[in-house]
């Protein structure tokens, strides 16, 4: 004899309709409800999420300012800085400037020597990844030498060039250009092999020449891989001339931050971070303005994922 | 090649539609494996201006290679084709190829994809993108021109494809399978504009299929090729008056139900055969 079917329970929490939950659509909510409630949903969510930002800041910080003081003695300020310590050294290094002149002369140069070595960078790294990504000739010839290269340690370059091309800007700006050139080289050249074939055949029965090709169908396509690149490669372009300005220079935020490390002046150290950072962040922040433009035709499901 | 020399001096571009003649076609391609395989072999066919040529065979019978070896887009192993008399090399001047992808950029929008073909011969943005606009009206998307084609259904896409392969008034229309990823109404609503629209214009279209209906419905000669190496089997005029009207209803009319009846034995052995090839394939391996 086989078993009655259990009754199906219901349970009791099925009544209550949560107004915040985006599967509790078919209960009776308008469009209009339901439009209404992802609403609130995505502003709680932002809001939760910048209160969570503010905490870890404080967490972070304030545990650090914490630990530091005299009184609690736990880490030594004179190893690790301290936050007011940090503040202080931007304040004076922007009320009476460094001893290599004016901060802002220092942050100009830096910014000049990593921009113009990620415009170089990028751009060679650009022609080259799309040129190699289209002659299988040309990319089975210079394999070998690529992967030699890319396996060189790239910062050592950078005392190669210091003593090549001085202690002026140029040298940084090779090194930068060379850190940039790699990143954006291989993901040019991945890229430009995935191009869909049908849509070059599409361009050339419409009467595309090789030049019209490569600037309708090519560059576009490639431009996720390359863009993509970019967010790394100013990174990068940074390395590069703190780099060459640590092994030598006349000014820059490299310079600084070695010279306070010089004096124990681990303040300074972090002061200098600090500046480069919020470079990094402006950067960053203007990448991907240009993602947002370039790459603007794209479905949203794809750009929104792009949290980082 | 010496049939060829005999050519005429017309110019291949604009409206005026060209003959396009295949001869002994033969295409070998290598296979990743490093084995060779023959796609097409001796392939014979005339088709002549204006004509609405239908191919259809069984799956993989390299019907598709035919329209490649026409555009210049791959080059014979053996054989002739001319276009007009010529005999192509490089990419066919006055041909247009709808693709059975989307061979749309996603990265344009609708106007820039159909203003592309004006663009690359050489006229001026302004008046390539008065032109586009122009056709998007005449396949019936006027107001979509700064869609991206992600935002538009299947059947609009074909639209802009249709669009952006007709604006360049082409003597030669490939089409490889161009509805063949639509649903059954999308695809006739698509075979009647494509008709409409051929009919103001006349180009030669070659048409890949595998739907045998629908080339008996849209052609004038319907091409039945074996399975692969592929070859032709039989070529058989479609005598239906035009213009044909809705597709959907032509289909009942007895003439196309014997036609229908006539092309479909000679098609079926080629995809009875085709098909056991694929079915007892790893099978007779295993045997061996």
């Amino acid at each position: 004899m086989n078993p009655e079917p259990a009754p199906i329970q219901i349970p009791n929490d099925l009544n209550f309709i949560d107004p915040l939950d985006p599967l509790a659509l078919g209960s009776g909510m308008s469009e209009a409800d339901v439009v209404a409630a992802d609403r609130a949903r995505s502003r709680r969510e932002r809001v939760i999420m910048w209160s969570a930002r503010l905490a870890v800041f404080v967490l972070i910080f304030g545990g650090w300012q914490l630990f530091t003081a005299k009184s609690v003695g736990i880490v030594d300020p004179f190893f690790w800085g301290r936050p007011s310590g940090i503040v202080t050294a931007l304040k004076n290094w922007f009320e009476h400037g460094t001893q290599f002149g004016s901060i802002w002369a220092n942050i100009l140069v830096t910014l000049k020597e990593a921009v113009l070595g990620f415009i170089f960078g990028v751009l060679a790294g650009m022609i080259a990844g799309i040129a190699l990504g289209q002659s299988r000739f040309l990319s089975d010839v210079l394999n070998p030498y690529i992967k030699v290269v890319n396996a060189i340690p790239r910062i050592v370059l950078a005392a190669l060039f210091t003593v090549a091309f001085g202690v002026g800007t140029e040298s940084k700006i090779v090194t930068a250009g060379v850190l940039v050139f790699f990143g954006v080289f291989f993901n040019a050249y991945q890229g430009t092999r995935e191009v869909d074939r049908n849509l070059i055949a599409n361009a050339r029965v419409l009467g595309a020449g090789r030049w019209q090709t490569n600037r309708h169908v090519v560059l576009p396509s490639a431009a996720t891989w390359i863009i993509a690149s970019l967010h790394v490669a100013f990174g990068f372009a940074i390395i590069g001339a703190v780099v060459g300005e640590v092994l030598g220079a006349t000014q820059g935020l490299g310079l600084l931050i070695y010279s306070s490390m010089d004096t124990f002046q681990i303040n300074g150290v972090f002061a200098g971070m600090a500046l480069i950072a919020v470079i990094a962040l402006t950067a960053e922040f203007l990448i991907a303005a240009l993602e947002k433009r370039v790459l603007g035709w794209r479905p949203p499901s794809q750009t929104q994922s792009s949290g980082l | 090649m010496a049939a060829a020399a005999a050519s005429d001096a017309q110019p291949q571009t604009g409206a005026h539609a060209a003959g396009v003649e295949l001869r002994g076609a033969t295409k070998r391609f290598v296979t990743p494996d490093g084995g060779a395989f023959t796609a097409l072999r001796d392939f014979s066919l005339t088709i002549e201006p204006g004509q609405f040529c239908a191919v259809v065979g069984p799956t993989g019978c390299g019907k598709s290679t035919t329209l490649t070896l026409v555009s210049g887009l791959d080059r014979l192993s053996a054989g002739s084709v001319t276009v007009s008399g010529r005999p192509v090399s490089g990419i066919t001047q006055g041909t247009s190829f709808m693709f059975q992808a989307d061979a749309l950029m996603p990265w344009k929008t609708v106007v820039a994809n159909v203003m592309m073909g004006p663009l690359f011969h050489g006229l001026s943005k302004h008046e390539a993108r008065a032109r586009a606009t122009d056709w998007l009206r005449r396949v019936g998307l006027a107001g979509f021109e700064d869609h991206h084609p992600h935002q538009l259904s299947g059947g609009m896409r074909k639209r802009v494809a249709l669009a952006g392969a007709l604006i360049n008034e082409p003597s030669v229309l490939l089409m490889d399978e161009p509805f063949g990823a639509l649903d059954v109404q999308t695809k006739a609503i698509m075979s009647n504009e494509l008709l409409e629209l051929w009919e103001q214009t006349k180009p030669t279209v070659i048409f890949v299929t595998h739907d045998l209906e629908e080339a008996i419905a849209l052609a004038d000669k319907v091409v039945v090729v074996t399975a692969s190496p592929g070859t032709v089997k039989a070529v058989y005029d479609i005598d239906l008056p035009r213009p044909r009207g809705a597709v959907q209803e032509i289909r009942f009319g007895e003439r196309f139900q014997e036609l229908h009846h006539q092309i479909w034995g000679a098609l079926r052995e080629e995809v009875e055969h085709a098909y056991a090839r694929t079915a007892t394939a790893p099978g007779q391996e295993g045997l061996s």
